[in-house]
């Protein structure tokens, strides 16, 4: 094992934090554009929020214990690993935070 | 608004942890998995105080502020940070299982891994602190105040 190798444990949930972080800018993307997704969110736990949160918590638990099983940990190493949790959050920042872009209307405050 | 203050002490430890993994040695491992678990037990009381009152609560005020000067406090960063916060909360559980998984940190692509995800976890921190600010400032300008 290299030096700078980790757990299976810390390899498999690492792998599943970075898809699923990708996975919450996308599934914001499909609820905010398709109302039947959305409602059927809301149907689900009460709040559209409170389901998203909800799936990303399972789905991060389940590809977590998934990925941990696999052999992922002989090939990821934690210098990789770092490169590809910030990529994961700098797309997702940039997707979530473009999305919603039309809504800072700023400039027509300012006007007022 | 417990949950500010739950968030505030999850960052703040976030910061003493990436001091502690700076100058990680033998002696101070103990501590930096204490550490890495509180900042995962702040950020999850944080969610569940925070969801909990933005679920029930927020509808109210989320009609003052989309009435008011300041729409985009909802608009664009209470939108912005109810889903980034996401992100937040996966990357702080994760924390203490990275520490446990790459003990002893004996080596700097370990330590690297461990400070690149407190310094994530302090920076969008930080922007759920500002945002937050932000937001009730525009229920105070729906408010007409």
């Amino acid at each position: 094992m290299n030096n700078s190798h980790m757990g299976k444990y810390a390899a498999g949930f690492g792998l599943s934090l970075v898809v699923t972080v990708l996975l919450n800018a996308v599934i914001l993307v499909i609820k905010e554009i398709s109302t039947p997704v959305m409602s059927v969110m809301k149907a689900i736990l009460g709040h559209h929020w409170t389901t998203h949160g909800s799936l990303l918590i399972v789905i991060y638990i389940v590809l977590g214990c998934l990925f941990s099983a696999t052999g992922l940990k002989d090939r990821l190493d934690s210098g990789k690993l770092l490169k590809y949790i910030i990529w994961a959050v700098v797309i997702s920042v940039i997707i979530i935070a473009g999305f919603f872009l039309p809504g800072l209307n700023i400039t027509a405050t300012i006007k007022c | 608004m417990l949950h500010v203050l739950f968030g505030v002490l999850g960052i703040l430890f976030a910061v003493a942890l990436f001091v502690d993994v700076l100058n990680a040695h033998e002696g101070n491992y103990r501590r930096i998995k204490k550490l890495s678990s509180a900042v995962a037990i702040l950020i999850v009381l944080a969610f569940l105080i925070g969801g909990y009152w933005y679920v029930v609560y927020y509808g109210a005020d989320r009609e003052i502020i989309k009435a008011g000067k300041w729409p985009w406090a909802h608009n664009y960063f209470m939108e912005v940070k109810e889903h980034i916060f996401f992100s937040l909360l996966l990357l702080s559980i994760y924390l203490p299982i990275a520490v446990r998984g790459v003990m002893p940190l004996n080596n700097t692509k370990k330590k690297n891994l461990i400070l690149g995800i407190c310094a994530l976890i302090i920076l969008l921190g930080l922007f759920m602190e500002g945002a937050g600010g932000i937001i009730s400032k525009g229920v105070t300008m729906g408010l007409g105040r």
